[in-house]
């Protein structure tokens, strides 16, 4: 440290500064330059793509399975467009939106970004999104089913193009109800009483670590049961928050309640499970659990897991007075990147993606039914293979039941599925009473979306 | 700063001798010689100046300011003034975090200190292939910060894992410990434990330095082997001790690997592994509030200061510096 001192006195310093400088700027020269093409994605990107070859990034989550699939689509785009290469990542569930944030801060975002729920939103509002109508020209949303399309339509602008269209439900192993002797439940009656009956049932009838249900509580499934209970969801059309404390408690006892009977397995392996977020660690795909809720394209994920013939059924209590709040959405969207260098290629990229039959062919159902007639239409002349075509059935029975009760959560709404998470160990873990949780939990939603 | 220090180090000696020669030669040479070492230094020092201002001051100083605004990410930041601050008196989550990481450190840092001193004794005995048993102890410092050995460690304190497999053998059903609120914290304090290598390494070197004719002199007097170690190796070994003690306690404050794949990124069970590290992580790129985060980060800074401040001023009691 004296030596640096002694040098800066004798014009040692003065130098070492001037070096140091010029390091600088180069390196914020390098930054400017980095930033260049970003800051002006409409000027390049026509000419780009007939021009010379272009490089766009394609993310999305989930497991190996669609990684294979999505893969094999972008070889066949890859194949048909010379001039564009399309370099694809993904990660899982819980890691991918982490590391989107990070990446879109960082000016380094993929160009085409898959969404859902309410990230679309999240994302739009805050101008990371292209406006996908300014690539109309390469990207045909007409062909796609209105409802869905909606999903991504938002502050008047079309942000995202649904991946196909999704439902929620309960995925049913019928050898566990047939080992239990407990018969199937009638889906146009049941109720979540009969819910909680049954699991409780199934647990006492088969061996340990079989269980009735696995631990029914998720955003999803509360904005399902709050609606039946009360008319309304979580959210209410104006953005606003709906849940009360008293209704988020009798969930948050209804749920703990389902553990203290044996219906759903103790706290420690719920909360072991939302760390393992794929079907194949679940207790549906292991065969543990004789039911569970979930997104209807998910079906084949947990058959291939569990090596059973399992169904979906419609979710208790949606044949009530205050109706059935089902949906039938786009649970995933392609949107594309504000920033992106690229938006031709990326916007012909998502166009095959949804409008091509031989992306169709490859990914099916994975990522939902398709939105477009004329896919859905070509898929069936294919022959649906029997776990698709259940997928199929399933979702034209729910649609008989929609309402338009359902509604997208609004901007800082994404946080509400780990708060939920969070207070539901803690009630599960007794470390909490529901009445507590569920003040807790509109607090705490209240401020996340304020 | 090592870098810098070396370098200064270095430097020292041919100085001097440059100096003799210089005071024969007279001014004019002197100050030629010196400009050549000058734009060496300059030269050499540069990479490390640039790493500075860019990578550390810049980021640091766009963070104090980040901190004083309403910032998420992907829009322009607006100026609250102390706003992030005010709220994180008032934030339960981030206080929880706070408790959770002061019992981290202020437990498992003295155990794994503790297990370092205790394995660089044993080790300082001599032993035929100390250079193995080194390297392996060693080992898990260089691992135990790794994605790798945090999903081992999710495995192997899991409900099916190896600890209660092996708790099975006696009759004792185990439950899932990564997943218990009272016990997660619990395993993430025996990872930190088990990368006592790092320290011991560092215990070991201090141990050698330690002259044989103290323990002979100690030995003839009749001193025991514990009198031996409470008055000689304890007291000789305090400053290594202390060195120690620093650097540990600093790292174990930023801890945030282990936290983020053991509880699969959510702090939890119920936020039992909420550090404070993961909570920042999770405010700013999970709930787009990297105005708020950067606040916690400076928070962060002063604590660690702090703590490393206090250290300092206690050592003077207890740290024996010799002749």
């Amino acid at each position: 440290m004296r030596n640096i001192g002694h040098s800066a006195r004798t014009g040692r310093g003065r130098r070492a500064a001037a070096v140091v400088g010029a390091g600088l700027v180069l390196a914020l020269a390098a930054c400017g330059q980095g930033e260049d093409p970003a800051a002006e994605p409409g000027d390049d990107g026509g000419t780009s793509a007939d021009g010379g070859d272009v490089t766009i990034r394609f993310a999305w989550w989930g497991n190996e399975d669609r990684a294979a699939i999505t893969n094999e689509a972008v070889d066949v785009f890859e194949a048909a467009n010379p001039g564009i290469t399309v370099e694809t990542e993904y990660v899982d569930f819980n890691a991918y939106f982490d590391r989107l944030a990070t990446t879109v801060a960082a000016g380094d975002a993929p160009d085409v970004i898959t969404m859902g729920g309410a990230y679309p939103r999240e994302y739009g509002d805050r101008g990371a999104l292209l406006d996908l109508g300014e690539v109309s020209e390469f990207l045909d949303t007409s062909t796609l089913d209105a409802g869905a399309l909606s999903n991504g339509f938002f502050s008047d602008t079309q942000y995202g193009v649904p991946t196909g269209a999704n439902t929620y439900g309960v995925v049913i192993n019928p050898a566990i109800f047939e080992a239990a002797g407990v018969d199937l439940p009638d889906q146009d009656s049941w109720t979540w009483e009969d819910f909680a009956d049954l699991a409780a049932e199934i647990s006492a009838n088969t061996p340990d670590g079989t269980y009735g249900a696995a631990d029914p509580t998720s955003a999803e499934v509360l904005d399902l049961y709050l609606n039946h209970r009360s008319g309304h969801g979580l959210y209410l059309e104006d953005g606003s928050l709906n849940a009360t404390p008293d209704l988020v408690a009798d969930w948050f006892t209804y749920g703990s309640g389902l553990m203290e009977s044996g219906a759903t397995p103790p706290a420690t392996i719920t909360s072991e499970l939302t760390t393992q977020t794929s079907p194949e660690q679940s207790l549906l795909g292991q065969g543990l659990a004789a039911m569970s809720f979930g997104w209807s394209n998910n079906l084949g994920a947990f058959r291939d897991a569990s090596g059973q013939e399992l169904i979906l059924m419609r979710v208790p209590g949606d044949t009530g007075e205050n109706g059935s709040a089902m949906w039938q959405q786009a649970s995933q969207l392609y949107t594309i990147n504000a920033q992106t260098a690229h938006p031709e290629a990326a916007a012909r990229l998502v166009d095959f993606l949804v409008n091509s039959t031989e992306a169709a062919d490859l990914i099916g159902t994975d990522r939902g039914v398709p939105s477009n007639e004329t896919i859905r239409a070509h898929l069936s002349e294919q022959g649906l293979e029997p776990t698709t075509q259940v997928e199929f059935d399933f979702l034209s029975q729910v649609s008989e039941f929609i309402d338009g009760d359902f509604v997208i959560g609004p901007t800082g709404s994404t946080e509400s599925a780990g708060i939920l998470t969070r207070l539901n160990q803690e009630v599960l873990f007794g470390q909490t009473t529901p009445e507590d949780a569920g003040a807790a939990f509109v607090t705490e939603v209240t401020a996340a979306i304020s | 700063m090592s870098a810098l220090q070396e370098l200064s180090g270095l430097r020292r000696e041919p100085d001097r001798g440059r100096r003799g020669r210089q005071a024969r030669h007279g001014r004019q040479s002197r100050s030629a010689a010196q400009k050549g070492d000058n734009r060496a230094a300059a030269f050499f020092l540069a990479p490390w100046f640039i790493g500075l201002f860019v990578i550390t001051a810049g980021p640091l100083v766009a963070s104090l300011y980040l901190s004083f605004t309403d910032y998420n990410l992907l829009q322009d930041p607006n100026w609250t003034g102390w706003e992030n601050y005010a709220r994180m008196l008032t934030d339960e989550r981030l206080l929880n975090s706070l408790g959770v990481t002061f019992s981290y450190v202020l437990i498992s840092v003295p155990l794994q200190l503790a297990a370092a001193l205790l394995l660089a004794i044993v080790l300082d005995r001599g032993l035929r292939a100390l250079a193995i048993y080194r390297s392996v102890f060693y080992l898990p410092s260089l691992l135990g910060g790794s994605v790798a050995i945090a999903i081992l460690w999710r495995q192997v304190f899991g409900t099916n894992g190896l600890v209660n497999a092996f708790l099975g053998i006696f009759g004792v059903e185990g439950q899932g410990w990564v997943s218990h609120p009272d016990y997660a914290l619990g395993t993430l304090m025996v990872l930190n434990v088990w990368t006592f290598g790092a320290p011991m390494v560092i215990f070991l070197a201090g141990l050698r330095q330690i002259p044989e004719t103290y323990y002979e002199a100690a030995a003839i007097d009749g001193a025991s082997r514990a009198r031996r170690f409470r008055s000689i190796t304890l007291p000789l070994l305090t400053p290594i001790i202390f060195f120690n003690l620093v650097l540990q306690l600093i790292g174990a404050f930023q801890s945030f690997t282990q936290a983020f794949v053991v509880s699969g990124g959510t702090g939890g069970p119920a936020d039992s592994t909420m550090f404070y590290t993961l909570y920042l992580y999770q405010r700013g790129f999970g709930a787009f509030d990297m105005g708020y985060a950067s606040a916690m980060a400076w928070l962060l800074l002063v604590i660690i200061a702090g703590m490393t401040a206090v250290n300092f001023l206690a050592s003077k009691y207890w740290v024996f510096y010799g002749d």
